[in-house]
């Protein structure tokens, strides 16, 4: 029983200390770089890394553009298509006019382990909005995109990183499970670049 | 934990990971729903959790608590059958019936949300749902059957 008490307070400790240290994030450190510290050129390199993770497949199945298809490609697939099934999302992009995105991604709490499951998080599966379409996008057109506040939900460089510290869809990609390539660097590591990228002033590649 | 299903309330002691679809069939008895493949690839164990077609094979059991769900087993009474049924026995639709439930509680979940489809939506919708002996063509007459007389009632 001792003992018990005795981990137990040690891990109210060691929670409360990390608690402390992630205080900017829940699930990531949100600690952006000092302005005028990052050179055009190293965000500009950021930018490169966030583009391998927004156009990998973990990522860019989803970000499909005005059919609403979400996309079945990758290591896993072999020949790129469309999702099985004949699904489509619908204007809604969570099925809601045809067949629910949840029908078969369900609510999950934990990891997915089966090959070939639907993948399935904590919340209501959903296709990404219109506007952030990255299927087959160039890294400029989705660089273009990601810091137009129009097409990017309003967010600045921060708002981007808090939305990849909370859409548990996004941190599945990161874990996806199953036998499927995750999507490459870690989620700490891509916020990390999104907050450099930012602090850079967007560097984009048809900026002069 | 408690679950509602066809109305009635179930007291079942199951893990609160155990899929929906071994809930039913295992604890329940309600052998209507059936099991194709447990990875969401074929749509023989759909049923309606408030109202919505879900896989049960996916859906753990304290996911559906709290929720309304119904099996092919509450969706008619052989008096009083659901007219997506009714249709299904008018066309004939079955082969082998295996995929059969699944494809008429998704059929009932379809002209719910479109009470007249066009071919597209019954094919977009209806795509999930496998059936190995290939009796699309009559699913598909029968959906068109079945909204016609709900348009009827
Ligand atoms: S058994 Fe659930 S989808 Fe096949
Ligand atoms: S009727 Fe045999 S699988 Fe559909």
């Amino acid at each position: 029983m001792g003992w018990k008490i005795k981990t137990a307070t040690a891990t109210l400790l060691v929670t409360s200390l990390a608690l402390a240290a992630f205080a900017e994030g829940e699930n990531v450190t949100i600690n952006p770089p000092a302005e005028g510290s990052i050179s055009r050129q190293d965000g500009f390199e950021a930018w490169q890394r966030i583009y391998e993770v927004t156009s990998h497949p973990r990522c860019s199945n989803c970000h499909v553009g005005a059919d609403n298809i979400p996309m079945w490609s990758g290591p896993s697939y072999g020949v790129a298509g469309p999702h099985g099934m004949n699904i489509n999302a619908g204007e809604s992009r969570i099925g809601a006019e045809y067949l629910q995105c949840s029908a078969c991604h369900t609510y999950r709490e934990g990891d997915n382990d089966m090959p070939h499951a639907a993948p399935q998080v904590a919340t209501n599966w959903r296709l990404p909005p219109v506007e952030a379409e990255w299927f087959g996008k160039s890294g400029v057109e989705i660089c273009n995109q990601l810091r137009d506040p129009d097409r990017n939900g309003g967010r600045d460089f921060n708002e981007i990183a808090g939305h990849l510290d909370h859409d548990l869809i996004l941190h599945w990609a990161w874990n996806p499970g199953g036998g499927r390539e995750p999507a490459p660097f870690s989620l700490q590591e891509h916020v990390n670049d999104v907050l450099a990228w930012g602090v850079a002033g967007y560097p984009c590649e048809n900026d002069e | 934990m408690k679950l509602l299903v066809n109305g009635d309330e179930r007291e079942v002691d199951v893990e609160d990971d155990m899929p929906l679809l071994w809930v039913l069939r295992d604890e329940l008895g309600l052998k209507g729903t059936k099991y194709g493949c447990g990875i969401a690839q074929c749509g023989a164990c759909t049923v309606h959790m408030d109202g919505v077609a879900v896989r049960s094979c996916q859906v753990a059991a304290a996911t559906a608590e709290g929720t309304d769900v119904v099996t092919i087993e509450g969706l008619g009474m052989p008096e009083a059958l659901h007219a997506v049924q009714d249709a299904w026995i008018e066309h004939q639709v079955a082969q082998c019936g295996y995929c059969q439930s699944g494809q008429i509680m998704q059929a009932a979940a379809l002209l719910e949300m479109h009470p007249e489809p066009s071919d597209d939506v019954i094919d977009i919708v209806m795509s999930g749902n496998l059936c190995r002996c290939g009796t699309y063509p009559r699913i598909r007459a029968a959906v068109k059957t079945a909204a016609t007389k709900l348009q009827e009632t």
